[in-house]
């Protein structure tokens, strides 16, 4: 029997009391350098057992163990380097320790410095839902589509509003004399041109029903729109 | 009854014939790999999370978010953790894969003692104590079982059947040291509640991806 094979037993057992003997030490241990210092001992007992084989590839294999212990080694001497240097800075701090201090400790204040009013969306939404239901209300025609043009200009309107981008009280009183005004003519379109023109000339009815209809949307779209206004006005 | 490596792990595809480092690929293993670079990924272009932390009363809300800084090493250490992860379900080594447990070790303690807070850091010492301690049982088992059987591959050592009982149960203590208590001490950080919710979550995948894999190995050989 060779010395290796001899000897691999009895060395496996030395590494394992050495690892088992410095858990024990590292539980006794108050200060956290001696920790760390007996757990580098652990890993020396690992590299024991890996020695203990006596072949090439066990020498092939203490080297990445040791570089891997050395690397976790450095890593954790680093984090207990940098939290010390932390657990001082908040001592010099002097802050006193109270009971469920993290409950009622006042902290800096950032909500206040962001500005919610800089959102995109609502400078960019109300525009295009407004003019996407419009355009629907428009292909509609006839009193739906007059109710859903009316419900867009409406929700524009309000959600101007609600930015506090309202418009001047000039601007509401031209633009709701224009908007009745557009909304009288279409009256006169719908039921003079269009209606009447069912009756007068019934050959060409088709032409006399797309102009009723697309008055009556405009009509009712541009009336329901005044209330937005109203409620801008008010 | 005889296991082979065919009935656990699913089909075998083939082996990158590299010296003695040899990857293989099967069903399970492939799965692993891909999963873990999907998530390397998704850490790799995601940005991290802003937390709004609200509190009642005038006390304030504070708005918690993820420096420059404290972001490229996080991201950094997350990257190498998931490649690591995703080469440890290829590989054909029991040594190879302890080394890589190693790293994966110290890519989550990078994680997470990139905060700086007095808390987590000790939180990331602890663990790294933990982590310095089970390289005993990890290195020590496959020591172990290449002075019992002469080999190291995982291949080989399914074949022919070796009564390493004892070795495995070492090895898998080691395995939970080194990677499988990872999530315990992010979560005693009360890592889930600071910022930066991708990066935590790789360490929740490696360890998860590291135990199934160590389990599919310890059923292998035998």
């Amino acid at each position: 029997m060779d010395i290796v094979s001899y000897m691999f037993s009895k060395s496996i057992f030395v590494g394992i009391v050495v690892g088992i003997l410095s858990l024990y030490a590292i539980s006794r241990q108050k200060s956290d350098l001696h920790t760390l210092l007996l757990t580098d001992l652990v890993e020396c007992a690992m590299l024991v057992i890996i020695a203990a084989i006596g072949t090439d590839l066990a020498e092939a294999l203490i080297l990445p163990g040791l570089v891997v212990g050395l690397a976790e080694f450095l890593a954790v001497s680093e984090i207990l380097v940098y939290r010390n240097e932390m657990r001082k800075s908040n001592l010099s701090n002097n802050k006193k320790l109270r009971l469920f201090e993290e409950f009622l400790a006042k902290e800096e204040v950032y909500v206040n410095s962001v500005n919610f009013n800089k959102m995109e969306i609502i400078y960019s939404a109300p525009k295009f839902i407004g003019f996407i239901l419009v355009l629907y209300g428009a292909f509609l025609t006839g009193f739906t589509g007059g109710a859903i043009m009316a419900s867009g200009l409406l929700f524009y309107l309000l959600s101007q509003g609600a930015i506090g981008n309202g418009v001047s009280l000039k601007d509401i009183k031209h633009s709701w004399e224009a908007i009745s005004g557009f909304s009288g003519i279409m009256w006169a379109f719908w039921i003079l041109l269009g209606f009447a023109g069912f009756f007068l000339f019934p050959e060409h009815y088709l032409f006399f029903l797309l102009i009723a209809g697309c008055a009556l949307a405009l009509k009712v779209g541009s009336k329901l729109g005044l209330i937005g206004s109203l409620r801008i006005r008010s | 009854m005889s296991l082979n490596i065919d009935s656990i792990a699913g089909a075998f595809y083939g082996y990158v014939p590299f010296g003695d480092i040899v990857f293989y690929f099967t069903e399970f293993s492939l799965i692993g790999f891909i999963i873990a670079l999907f998530f390397t990924l998704v850490v790799y272009l995601t940005k991290p999370e802003k937390q709004l932390e609200s509190q009642i009363g005038d006390f304030g809300d504070k708005l918690n978010y993820v420096s420059l800084e404290e972001l490229k090493i996080r991201r950094l250490m997350a990257i190498i953790c998931g490649i690591c992860t995703a080469f440890a379900m290829l590989t054909g080594d029991l040594f190879d894969y302890a080394l890589f447990l190693a790293v994966i070790g110290i890519a989550n303690m990078g994680i997470v003692s990139a905060v700086k807070k007095e808390g987590v850091l000790s939180a990331a010492f602890y663990y790294g104590i933990i982590a310095m301690i089970s390289t005993l049982p990890l290195f020590g088992a496959s020591a172990l079982i290449l002075a019992k059987t002469g080999t190291l591959s995982i291949l080989e050592l399914a074949k022919n059947s070796h009564d390493l009982l004892f070795q495995k149960i070492i090895y898998a203590v080691g395995m939970v040291g080194e990677t499988g208590i990872a999530p315990f001490y992010a979560a005693k950080a009360e890592m889930f509640r600071a910022p930066g919710a991708p990066y935590i979550l790789m360490i929740h995948l490696s360890s998860l991806l590291i135990i199934v894999r160590t389990v599919e190995i310890m059923l292998n050989i035998h």
